[in-house]
């Protein structure tokens, strides 16, 4: 599994992706403190966090997974990593933690916000931890969703699409029916960028996360099938 | 790498039930090179060393000994992406070796090389065969039967046949035909089937600028009428100017094995 991250963390940085997804990624945090917390003279950052969650993370999964499976299909690097020893299982797993890395990369950064913060009064330290920590989660479980969608296309875009989509009508499926909340990330963040950890809500998104990781499984399982 | 039908045994694991162990023992180089191509060398072979669980202290000494082993040293620390294609298929040669397996499987290894390419990976297969088993898949028979010490024949997912080469070709080459080019300027040609008993058959091939014809002789059985045509065509004034056996190639025999099971 190590291999895998490792490869991966280096081709987001070798490649702009990277550097592109922690541009926009910055970029979305700066603009959301400056509507949350500098223009309503706040110390709480929690805003910060929950809409940089809600729209952010539109942009940048998709950027961050697209590429995951499909580039492998498309290419046939595929076929090294079917016949080789490794386990699907480590495959997933390993390059949903590459992605991830690159958020939390971005996630430490965003400490500067907190101590632009403590400038002008006492922001809540914990709050922002549990903040982050919840941030943690609901990229998992949106990143697990790209994923899945780029296991099933060996085109890039596609799988983009599909993902971008699902975040997007996510947001309204609430509205049409009740049925469809738990496929609504955004209402388990609510409570995190409160500065409250939900057992619940820890709990769906994990959830949620290995749902589309199972199936992402399943999917490359079945693809040595049809070989 | 699953299957549709039957069993895959790999030196007695079960591909079914044993994937992990099966798969340590294969090497695949797949066709067409697929690779990573934003790394160095360098890094792929280590990459393809890591996933095939390649025990960490030997990791780096390993490497080391197959970049040696492909001639891939000068170009270890560049870009797969800036590689020639005789390289990249080194590369991908590279990364099957990794891990020592057993079976070498490579597919179509040589398609788009040059020349000297081609024979450089050629020698280098043959060096493999002698420590590992190597599956080779190719279209292109007579490296086929340059490289290989058995053959296996399959047609619309049936095996026609298994045999080594050398078998394979002499089992369509069951006569004896000779080509020669001769001048003939009495047209003696046609009458030489009476005087030489063992011919079965002369047949016209084609006429040559400078006057010369060439002819291809049947035998009758398997006779070498080499040495009968050569004086005997010399007493009817006829001059020889080249002969040769009619060699059968893999090719041969593959369309023959092929054409015989459609019928």
């Amino acid at each position: 599994m190590k291999a895998i991250l490792k490869k991966e963390l280096k081709s987001y940085f070798l490649s702009p992706v990277g550097y592109v997804v922690m541009g926009i990624f910055l970029l979305c945090f700066s603009v959301f403190f400056y509507l949350t917390v500098l223009t309503s003279g706040s110390v709480d950052l929690g805003g910060l966090y929950y809409y940089t969650a809600l729209y952010g993370l539109i942009i940048i999964v998709p950027i961050l997974t697209m590429r995951m499976f499909a580039e492998e299909r498309k290419n046939g690097t595929e076929q090294l990593l079917l016949t080789s020893p490794i386990s699907m299982f480590k495959v997933v797993l390993g390059k949903l933690m590459a992605a991830l890395c690159v958020i939390a990369i971005t996630l430490v950064i965003s400490f500067l916000f907190y101590f632009i913060v403590t400038f002008f009064g006492e922001p809540n330290l914990g709050s922002v931890l549990v903040a982050m920590l919840g941030f943690i989660l609901i990229s998992i479980a949106a990143l697990s969703v790209g994923m899945f969608a780029s296991s099933l296309t060996e085109n890039q875009i596609i799988a983009g699409i599909i993902t971008v989509a699902f975040l997007i009508i996510s947001l309204f499926l609430t509205d049409i029916s009740s049925i469809f909340t738990g496929f609504t990330l955004i209402n388990f963040y609510t409570s995190f960028a409160q500065g409250v950890i939900s057992i619940e809500n820890v709990i769906s998104l994990v959830l949620f996360a290995m749902l589309f990781i199972s199936l992402t499984i399943i999917v490359m399982q079945r693809r040595k099938m049809v070989k | 790498m699953n299957k549709q039908h039957g069993e895959i045994i790999i030196d007695g694991y079960d591909m079914a039930k044993k994937p992990k162990k099966a798969k340590k023992l294969i090497g695949y180089m797949p066709e067409g090179v697929p690779l990573y191509t934003d790394l160095t060398v360098k890094e792929f072979v280590t990459y393809m060393a890591e996933i095939k669980q390649v025990e960490k202290k030997e990791r780096k000494e390993k490497v080391e000994k197959i970049i040696e082993q492909t001639g891939l040293k000068e170009v270890e620390k560049k870009l797969i992406k800036n590689l020639s294609r005789g390289y990249k298929q080194r590369v991908s040669m590279a990364g099957a070796l990794v891990g020592e397996p057993k079976i070498l499987i490579l597919d179509e290894p040589t398609v788009g090389l040059d020349p000297k390419q081609i024979t450089e990976i050629r020698n280098l297969i043959k060096e493999l065969g002698k420590t590992h088993t190597v599956i080779l898949s190719s279209h292109i028979l007579s490296e086929v039967s340059q490289i290989c010490n058995k053959v296996i024949i399959i047609n619309k997912g049936k095996i026609v046949a298994v045999d080594t080469p050398e078998n394979l070709e002499n089992k369509v080459n069951n006569n004896n035909n000779v080509y020669v080019t001769v001048e003939d300027p009495e047209n003696k040609m046609e009458k030489m089937q009476e005087k030489i008993q063992d011919i079965q058959k002369i047949e016209l091939v084609q006429e040559n600028e400078d006057g010369t014809k060439q002819y291809a002789i049947q035998a009758k059985g398997e006779v070498d009428l080499r040495k009968t045509i050569f004086a005997e065509f010399a007493k009817e004034n006829i001059t020889i100017f080249e002969m040769k056996k009619a060699d059968t190639t893999l090719e041969d025999a593959f369309m023959k094995l092929i054409e015989g099971g459609e019928k």
